[in-house]
């Protein structure tokens, strides 16, 4: 018979990942607050974070360190520069593959 | 190492203002940062811009790399320009001067503590880090370096294929050399990850990395969609009308392709899982659209069959339906 482990989600408390991205955990707190991290808390009010949020947040701070940003401007530049990214990513590949019509495109 | 004038870095005569100088960096910066550039160069620009400007930007510091360049941090207070120019050679290692490089400096993470501050109740941390840490807030710890991408032109052949490539990146600091292994497959927009390979973090935090990023160059025969080729298949009339099995060159090789009797033009024939390989599931198809060729000169004995063929045919392509 085939047996599988039993697999624990890999998540952190706001301390251990606080002491992970070398930032104080009322820092962490509040990039949660701001929405500028995501994070889920369980019912007694503890937060939990991913290890995936650890480059988030250093982005965060060289954005933070090069520009001198507020946190409100931090969110709006994250998202932007997101959006580029995805919009890139699209033109790209619509550039390299025509759209399909099911037509013969004759040359 | 041969290193810029910081004036020629930030791009302003030694006479600048202030003003002058703060505008360029800004400009600079907003170009060059890691999180908005994912060159690879940039990173290396970047710091270069920033390290000019921490020196500019402080009327001290300023004063002092006027008077003595590049080495004026090895320079002891109250030395003579001229004086420290015939004697360079190893005066003044043990006083480094008052501002020691930001990169060099202690990390603070201790700071909020060491202040008192242990919880946000009413402390408005922005204005904390806007207005008492200083100009630019670059006194964080170790901060991991951003993800850089550059980008990888492949044949359609060699993403067929896949295999070993070396790639070369050039930058300020020469070049760098990696030996990618391309999976086979490889679909255009796909991104090769490099761990570790990005740009550099700050004190121990660890480097970012750097992503491939696959473009397939354009080929005279094959057009690509997502893992899908297609590839132009010319026809003779007879061929088309009466069927017949003929030869496609795909990536693989050549495969056989039957053509159904009664094919016309734009019709496409799929030859299932030729298209490009999946590592994680079904390989695309091949289509192959067809196209009906007509001799441009027609020999006299053709010319004579095809008109017979138009005075017996009774088919009409644009006959209404």
């Amino acid at each position: 018979m085939t047996t599988f482990a039993l697999a624990r989600p890999v998540r952190l408390d706001l301390d251990a990942f606080a002491r992970l991205a070398g930032l104080h955990p009322d820092v962490v707190r509040r990039f949660v607050a701001l929405g500028l991290i995501d994070a889920s808390s369980d019912p007694s009010g503890t937060l939990w974070l991913t290890p995936s949020q650890l480059p988030a947040v250093a982005r965060l701070q060289r954005l933070r360190a090069g520009f001198n940003l507020n946190y409100a401007a931090l969110g709006l530049v994250v998202d932007l520069l997101d959006r580029i990214a995805r919009l890139e990513a699209a033109q790209r590949r619509h550039a390299s593959t025509p759209v399909s019509t099911g037509a013969r495109q004759w040359k | 190492m041969a290193r810029r004038d910081f004036y020629e870095v930030l791009g302003v005569g030694r006479d600048a203002s202030a003003d002058d100088i703060q505008s360029a960096y800004r400009k600079l910066a907003r170009t060059y940062h890691p999180d908005v550039n994912k060159d690879p160069a940039a990173e290396d620009r970047f710091k270069e811009v920033s390290e000019a400007y921490d020196v500019l930007s402080d009327p001290e510091l300023r004063r002092r790399y006027d008077a003595f360049g590049h080495d004026f941090r090895q320079v002891p207070d109250g030395v003579d320009p001229q004086q420290w120019a015939r004697a360079r050679a190893g005066a003044g290692q043990s006083r480094a001067g008052r501002a020691g490089s930001a990169r060099t400096r202690e990390p603070d993470n201790d700071w909020f503590s060491s202040a008192g501050f242990t919880g946000t109740g009413g402390i408005d941390f922005e204005e904390l880090f806007g207005d008492l840490r200083g100009g630019r807030g670059r006194s964080w710890g170790p901060i991991p370096g951003a993800d850089q991408e550059a980008e990888l032109t492949l044949s359609i052949e060699e993403a067929f294929r896949g295999g070993r490539r070396s790639i070369t990146l050039s930058g300020p600091d020469g070049s760098r050399n990696y030996d990618v292994t391309i999976p086979p497959g490889v679909t255009d927009g796909q991104r090769i990850r490099l761990a570790g390979q990005g740009g550099q973090g700050t004190g121990q935090a660890p480097p970012g990395d750097l992503y491939l990023v696959v473009r397939l160059a354009p080929h005279p025969r094959y057009r690509v969609e997502d893992r899908d080729l297609y590839v132009e298949l010319q026809l003779s009339p007879w061929e088309a009308a009466l069927g017949a099995t003929v030869a496609v060159d795909t990536p693989g090789g050549e495969a056989k392709l039957r053509v159904p009797a009664g094919t016309s033009s734009g019709r496409r024939l799929r030859l299932k899982h030729r298209g490009l390989p999946n590592t994680r599931g079904a390989p695309g198809d091949l289509y192959a659209e067809v196209r009906i060729m007509v001799p441009a000169t027609p020999s006299d004995d053709e010319r004579r069959l095809f008109e017979e063929l138009a005075r017996v045919s009774t088919f009409d392509p644009r006959r209404q339906r």
